[in-house]
């Protein structure tokens, strides 16, 4: 558990992270750098769509499976890690709105 | 459209490149290197994830939008760049 929050603090650390989210499978964050209401809601809603996209990928090849979905929009990336039971995400923004 | 062209070749002469797809609004493939079933089922699925996608980010900031989504899986990356009226899907393998 001390890795994972090293290994977090490190992300966490680097100036274009806006925050970390670790969710369970029903969505509910256990640790944030957001506060509980935000967490939850990306948590939720992203959940849902990590799991279409990881349908979406067996669909396609039933032998291949999700990694990692990274969502790009206009000023940031979201980026969501599945593993077991959790999920990880991620929230940078893109260096040019970092440094305004 | 030559320009068009020349930019997806440009893309596809890239060697991790397995293929684009370029799809209209319906989820219909126009141009594609993957034959028409293949890029048909492709740009169908893939449709629908980014519509989903589209809706998350503005239900989590209503002034944002989506730019790109990358679906990295365990041996390919599949990023699709939706615009107003078509979508835009590259497959690329991760080399190594």
């Amino acid at each position: 558990m001390a890795e994972v929050e090293e290994i977090l603090q490190r992300i966490e650390a680097h100036g274009s992270v806006t925050g970390t989210i670790v969710a369970n499978a029903d969505g509910i964050p256990i640790r944030s750098t957001f506060d509980n209401s935000k967490a939850g809601k990306y948590a939720d809603v992203l959940r849902h769509l990590t799991a279409m996209a990881r349908s979406t990928v067996r669909d396609v090849d039933p032998q291949n499976d999700l990694v990692v979905l990274r969502i790009s929009t206009k000023n940031q990336e979201i980026m969501i890690a599945p593993e077991n039971s959790y999920y990880l995400i991620l929230v940078q923004r893109f260096e040019r709105y970092a440094r305004t | 459209m030559t320009e068009v062209e020349e930019t997806l070749q440009r893309v596809e002469a890239n060697g991790s490149v397995i293929a684009t797809i370029v799809a209209n609004a319906e989820g219909i493939p126009v141009r594609s290197t993957f034959e028409n079933s293949k890029a048909a089922k492709y740009a169908g699925l893939l449709r629908h994830l980014t519509m989903m996608a589209t809706s998350t980010v503005r239900d989590i900031d209503p002034q944002n939008d989506l730019t790109v989504l990358r679906i990295g899986t365990k041996n390919q990356e599949i990023m699709i760049a939706p615009e107003s009226d078509s979508l835009v899907i590259v497959l690329q393998r991760c080399d190594g």
